[in-house]
């Protein structure tokens, strides 16, 4: 093994371990929570995106094609200077605030793409029975739509979640201290930059490798039972 | 106000639009040079050759698990580091190299999931009139799999234009890059030239997303409505 560590001294590497897994925490943390809020409030831009009346469906449109159509890196840095500008009392606010308010506007769009399409999957018969059985909105969306839209919308939520996770590694760049953030001031403190940059993609792609599993074992429950029995 | 706006747009404009020029180069050489790439991969994977077809896929997984920033990061830092005189390149093929690499592995996987869409009776008919193996890919198999490959590729093109302003943390002087540096010499205004900066992004890839959106329309046909809640 002593050849190898001339291209990965893994013993530097342990001696900056609290350091990565410091970052690896943020990571997780930032991925997690913007995670949560962008699912919640893509499910209203979802269905905002769907109402009829131009007033409401046009603004929700816009803003998503605006989000799609410009790089992260541009709307994190918009955020970064426009947050404690315009928002009253966020002068003092922390970069991983800043950061996970960033992400969760970009995904949100994302996110209520992928409810949409899973809820226009939802066969017009479906909807038509309910409004048959007297259902109104509230309960045609609690008990018909959304339950057989969660079915579609699950397998894209978790592929988009994975881009999430990766997208927190441009947090770096405001200052967050994650775990590209970790590896980089390893590289500035040591100078190694094959020790330190390949660490940061060996944690990626760690994360990657649980969700390749968790996506794999959610497709195998989504199909049910009788196609597990076999 | 609108004065001080105008007067910061007349003086950082210009070096935008530099900036935005630098941006259309590298994202066109590398939609080219990643396109031809991930076409190559995603045939030779189409044809699950066993070893081959395990060796590029774990090639495609490496490529899909890091982030694009990481990537860059390798092959600015790392990859000049192991001693190959190839390897030792400046800012602008790195940049070239790692988003040309970064964008084959979304195209191998588009292209070869239309592949093995065109059904198997098909190469079994081109075999059957005795075409050779080439003849097969190029005249039966391809122009069928065409549909399927031209609306998701729009897609990551997009996807590729909006990963070049990471380009900026290496200096390359591209459209980000040009609004960081006249951060620093108007502090107050970074708000509104963060705001051109998106503009013209949004300029560049909104026609590119329509397209895609046209193209899928196209292509699929007129499906049932969408359904009304």
């Amino acid at each position: 093994m002593d050849w190898l560590i001339d291209y990965y001294n893994w013993r530097i590497v342990s001696q900056y371990a609290s350091e990565f897994a410091v970052g690896l925490g943020n990571t997780l943390v930032a991925a997690g929570v913007s995670l949560v809020l962008s699912v919640l409030i893509g499910i209203p831009i979802a269905l905002a995106h769907m109402s009829s009346r131009g007033l409401i469906w046009r603004p929700v449109a816009g803003y998503v094609q605006f989000i799609r159509a410009t790089p992260l890196l541009v709307q994190i840095y918009l955020v970064y200077y426009a947050v404690p500008a315009l928002v009253p009392g966020a002068k003092g606010w922390s970069e991983m605030l800043l950061g996970i308010i960033a992400m969760t506007l970009h995904h949100a769009a994302y996110m209520s793409e992928i409810i949409r399409v899973g809820i226009e999957s939802v066969p017009q018969g479906q909807i038509e029975g309910a409004k048959a059985c007297g259902m109104n909105y509230r309960q045609r969306l609690r008990y018909i739509v959304l339950p057989q839209a969660f079915a579609n919308t699950l397998p894209p939520l978790l592929g988009q979640t994975a881009v999430l996770i990766k997208d927190t590694s441009l947090l770096s760049l405001i200052t967050v201290f994650e775990l590209v953030a970790a590896g980089v001031e390893m590289n500035s403190e040591r100078i190694v930059p094959n020790e330190s940059f390949l660490t940061i993609a060996a944690g990626y792609l760690l994360i990657y490798g649980c969700m390749l599993l968790l996506s794999k074992g959610v497709s195998l429950w989504l199909a049910g039972p009788a196609w597990n029995a076999r | 106000m609108l004065e001080t706006y105008l007067s910061t747009a007349g003086v950082v404009l210009p070096f935008l639009l530099k900036g935005f020029w630098e941006t259309l180069k590298v994202s066109f050489v590398a939609i080219i040079a990643g396109s031809l790439l991930g076409f190559v991969i995603g045939v030779i994977r189409s044809y699950r050759i066993r070893g081959v077809h395990q060796l590029l896929g774990v090639y495609i997984h490496v490529l899909r698990g890091t982030p694009f920033l990481v990537q860059l990061y390798i092959f600015y830092f790392v990859l000049p580091n192991t001693g190959i005189e190839l390897l030792h390149w400046d800012s602008m093929t790195a940049a070239f190299v790692s988003l040309s690499v970064y964008t084959s592995c979304y195209v191998a996987e588009i292209v070869m999931g239309a592949i093995l869409a065109v059904p198997r009776g098909q190469t079994e008919g081109a075999m059957a009139i005795g075409l050779k193996p080439f003849m097969i890919l190029r005249l039966v198999i391809l122009p069928q799999a065409m549909r399927l490959i031209v609306q998701p590729m729009s897609g990551v093109y997009v996807m590729l234009i909006k990963s070049t302003a990471i380009l900026s943390v290496i200096g390359i002087t591209e459209l980000t890059r040009q609004g960081e540096v006249f951060i620093i010499t108007f502090p107050a205004q970074s708000l509104f030239i963060y705001s051109m900066i998106a503009a013209i992004y949004f300029i560049y890839c909104y026609p590119l997303l329509r397209f895609a959106n046209w193209l899928e329309k196209r292509l699929t046909g007129r499906l049932q409505g969408a359904s009304q809640l």
